[in-house]
């Protein structure tokens, strides 16, 4: 997950298009709490080509263009993990179970013929294949070009994600209770089995069935075949990542070719069979320019066609499409941010100083940092409006704990904890605070709003500014540089599926702690919260699962774990003649459902 | 007719034939340029600023550098606001007021012009005059070592220095800390060489000259020499060269800060609010243009005076 998490802090919600109609923009000096409202369900309802699965006015043909300032990390399903790599794999391979872009909510089968079926003991979940979906090649000499996708392939695509030369970063996380997971190094896994070419069953060591059934749309679930692919494999570096139009394609479409940091080219895999398949898949090639300055692109994009976004738009582009072409441009929610404070070490170790820093905080201001109203809402509490238990812990309006009440910060309710934490003045005065911040714009601007909290409750701050990906994996993600940081000023998460084990569990979970790509930078470690997140994740009543995760979410805002500010939105741009479709689980457009106006 | 001698006050009172001191002459010549005194003024109105920021900010009401004031910025993008009767110059991102943080920019502009620049003269001048004086293995050694720092790429050299002292708790075991100080010493380490150099070059003429033959003569010692003898006859190169250093200096500061190695925020210091401002240029003019303005107004004044001494001290000097 570190890779999805930097990913998404380091494009500061990348974007997106459409629909933004619905953004109550036009009203100059609407209240801005009226705009959140409007959009939180904006981004999903809109007029004409929006993230709803379209309508059969659209025609197939044509090539869309993808501009982004941001190259790819991973084009292999196993190492995959990142907002525009999912963009590409989602629409060349085919997982498990996928969403489909209108729904972030409920997965549906794609590889898949049916919901898995979760025992009763909650310790085997089965998946039933569907027959006919065939692989497709560059090299239509292949052996592998046209053969049928089998269990047994799913069954490698796990077994290889543990191999170095894939290095997956998430299996760890939700797919560690498969017996035999906890020493897999590549070979063979005894808890996944495949009694029949289209049957892939996972046993569990413990009850965790209902959440090992909702990452089954993570894409290591998308099928390698093992005789083609062990050859790549046992290379590092591997070639099937390296080299992606070598891969065995069983998705819409093929990645033809691929020249790291410069360009990517997809067209038509010719032996997917649309019978097989939900996704209209209308364009005949999408071609991405990769280092395409933000601004440049902006402009292309607004008078070009055929052209969208690849990642985050800059700001001007954002101002420009949300002033002057409301209708192209679109703020999809996912994810949330926070602010980590080290919960194991002086001064914030204490409750009441934790509460101090969180009244302090003017959240008001951070929203502003980031882009303002359109770009997201003020957060109350840690799981976004995306997610089950969101209303469950108080929805919009928060827990109801009186040092988040006020977005703008509030002294007096600060100043009233400093002095319950034995701060007779109301004013700290221990030793200084250590701070890690993010050195590039607007994560920048985020941390010196962050300093001034600090600083109006007496602390001296030393703040260190590094670049992006170090914030996370030098210091923020590793648990010997944590102990001395008080505070990781820029820490943001996108949820790799729509659950909320998947917001909290690795972020608040004190057993979830490891010495490096530790993603609980608060070093939260409570009991009560540990044992009450293992029941829930057993949970598989939807309404009774949402109701357990709000209650934690309400507990970790009552133990301030973190400081939640801000529910992202994810801007994405599009040129006039393009039917855009976000994926709204992805917070990008799905380029298996879009197409272009004849 | 009587022979009437002149009475010898009367001399004095109808012909004054009065000796000037280098100084008074150098007054004369720079009195009558316009321009070196226009930049002089302007040199010291940027020194009452500096001194006064806190006044002037105060007596304008707008808010002091960093003071976020969030109602500033535009609620829906979160941009920045332009002038306004409330923020003269408008505000930046995080809506902290540009009048006074350009006013309080001054000050870490000066501050570091005039620090580094000062212990670049001490340190290139001392370095100078031993290598120029004592010769032999003494100024090899110097030179060489000169000649290394200015093989330097001065600008990676201060990046590098700079960001590997701006992490922690700086470096030398924490006596060049992150912010004003490591820009000052890095500055000064960059410029110190040039000076040396041009003083060694002074000296090697002016050691060989009668007074100083003459001094060693009756006996002096080399210290004597050296800081009596030699180092007053330095002191025209000194000014002329610290003037023309000085501008260069607030421009390596502003250089610095802009790649973010140099003043730290919350401090304001022009080059690094010109960077902030490359970004939202095209919506945020304000943000960029009064920080420049100052910058380049700053360092013509300081480049024009640097002009008008020289021609004051050496007015033989061709152009």
């Amino acid at each position: 997950m570190t890779q999805r998490n930097l990913t998404f802090a380091r494009r500061p919600l990348f974007a997106a298009y459409a629909a933004a109609a619905a953004l109550a923009l036009g009203a100059c000096g609407s209240d801005s709490s009226d705009n959140g409202d409007s959009q939180a369900d904006g981004g999903a309802t809109s007029a004409g080509f929006d993230a709803a699965v379209p309508a059969g006015d659209q025609q197939k043909g044509g090539a869309l263009k993808l501009l982004s300032s941001e190259s790819f990390a991973h084009l292999d399903p196993g190492a995959a993990y990142f907002q525009l790599d999912y963009m590409v794999m989602f629409a060349t391979h085919r997982s498990l179970y996928y969403f489909k872009p209108d729904d972030p909510k409920t997965a549906v089968p794609d590889l898949a013929e049916a919901a898995p079926q979760i025992a009763a003991d909650n310790k085997t979940v089965t998946v039933k294949l569907k027959k006919g979906i065939k692989y497709g090649t560059n090299d239509t000499s292949s052996p592998v070009n046209g053969q049928e996708v089998k269990a047994a392939d799913v069954k490698y695509a796990f077994e290889r994600g543990f191999k170095p030369s894939v290095a997956n970063g998430y299996l760890a996380t939700y797919f560690k209770s498969i017996v035999g997971a906890d020493k897999a190094k590549g070979g063979d896994v005894a808890g996944i089995t495949t009694p029949d070419d289209y049957t892939i069953e996972f046993k569990l060591a413990e009850p965790f069935g209902a959440t090992l059934a909702k990452a089954l749309v993570m894409p290591i679930t998308m099928p390698v075949p093992k005789s083609y692919a062990s050859k790549f494999d046992a290379k590092q570096p591997n070639e099937y990542d390296s080299d992606p139009d070598k891969q065995a394609f069983s998705g819409p479409y093929m990645i033809k070719s691929s020249s790291p940091g410069k360009s990517l080219t997809l067209v038509r895999n010719p032996n997917w069979d649309e019978a097989t398949d939900e996704r209209p898949a209308y364009l005949d090639t999408i071609e991405w320019t990769l280092g395409t300055d933000p601004n440049v692109a902006g402009r292309q994009i607004m008078s070009g066609t055929g052209i969208v976004n690849g990642d985050t738009p800059a700001a001007s582009t954002i101002k420009q499409f949300a002033t002057a072409a409301k209708d192209r441009i679109s703020f999809t929610p996912l994810g949330n941010r926070f602010v980590n404070i080290n919960t194991q070490k002086k001064p914030f170790s204490d409750l009441n100083v934790r509460k101090a820093f969180a009244a302090a905080l003017d959240r008001k201001a951070m929203q502003l940092t980031r882009g303002g109203t359109l770009t997201g809402d003020i957060a109350t509490h840690l799981l976004p409006p995306t997610l089950a238990g969101h209303e469950e812990a108080g929805g919009a309006d928060g827990t109801g704990a009186d040092y988040l009440a006020n977005p703008s910060g509030d002294m007096a309710v600060a100043q009233s904890y400093l002095k319950k934490a034995g701060f007779a003045d109301g004013k700290y005065d221990g030793p200084a605070i250590r701070m890690l911040g993010d050195n590039s714009s607007p994560a920048k601007e985020s941390a010196a709003v962050v300093r001034r909290a600090l600083e109006s409750l007496g602390m001296k701050v030393n703040l260190t500014s590094v670049e992006h990906s170090a914030f996370y994996t030098k210091f923020c993600n590793v648990v010997d540089q944590l102990k001395k940081i008080d505070v990781c000023a820029n820490y943001g998460w996108l949820p790799d599926f729509a659950d909320p084990y998947a917001m909290l569990n690795a972020n608040f979970n004190g057993e979830a702690i490891v010495p490096v790509n530790n993603s609980n930078a608060s070093l939260f470690d409570n009991e009560k919260v540990n044992a009450d997140m293992n029941a829930a994740a057993q949970i598989t009543d939807e309404a009774e699962r949402a109701k357990a995760w709000g209650a934690i979410d309400r507990a970790l805002v009552e133990q301030v774990a973190a400081v939640p500010w801000f529910w992202d939105k994810t801007p994405n741009v599009r040129s006039k003649d393009v039917h855009g479709v976000i994926a709204q689980w992805n917070a990008a457009w799905d380029l298996s459902y879009m197409s272009l106006e004849k | 007719m009587p022979s009437a001698e002149l009475a010898p006050g009367d001399g004095a009172a109808t012909a004054p034939i009065t000796a000037r001191s280098p100084l008074e002459l150098f007054w004369r010549r720079l009195r009558t340029d316009k321009v070196a005194l226009t930049a002089l003024m302007f040199i010291g109105l940027l020194v009452l600023i500096a001194v006064l920021a806190p006044l002037i900010v105060k007596l304008v009401g707008a808010p002091a550098p960093d003071v976020q004031s969030s109602a500033a910025l535009d609620p829906t993008f979160g941009s920045p606001t332009g002038p306004s009767s409330e923020h003269l110059f408008g505000v930046d991102k995080l809506g902290q007021d540009v009048f006074s943080r350009v006013v309080y920019g001054t000050r870490v502009s000066l501050q570091v012009a005039i620090l580094s620049t000062g212990s670049a003269v001490i340190a290139g001048v001392l370095v100078g005059m031993f290598a120029g004086y004592y010769g032999g293995w003494v100024d090899t050694l110097l030179s060489r070592a000169l000649d290394v720092l200015l093989a330097f790429p001065i600008l990676l050299l201060g990046i590098g220095l700079a960001s590997a002292c701006s992490l922690g708790n700086g470096c030398a075991g924490g006596l060049i800390q992150p912010g004003l100080t490591v820009v000052v010493v890095v500055i000064a380490i960059a410029t110190f060489p040039y000076i040396a150099r041009i003083i060694r070059g002074q000296v090697l003429s002016l050691r060989e000259k009668e007074f100083v033959e003459a001094a060693r003569s009756l006996g002096a010692s080399d210290r004597r020499i050296i800081f009596r003898q030699i180092l007053p006859n330095l002191v025209a190169p000194i000014i002329v060269y610290s003037t023309l250093v000085l501008p260069q200096n607030i421009l390596f500061e502003a250089a610095l800060s802009f790649l973010g190695v140099g003043v730290q925020a919350p401090t304001a210091s022009w080059g690094q609010m010109i960077a902030d401002a490359t970004e939202i240029f095209d919506t945020a003019w304000w943000f960029m243009v009064f920080p420049g303005v100052a910058l380049v107004l700053t360092v013509l004044a300081f480049n024009l005076v640097g002009d008008g001494l020289q021609d004051a001290l050496n007015p033989k000097r061709g152009r």
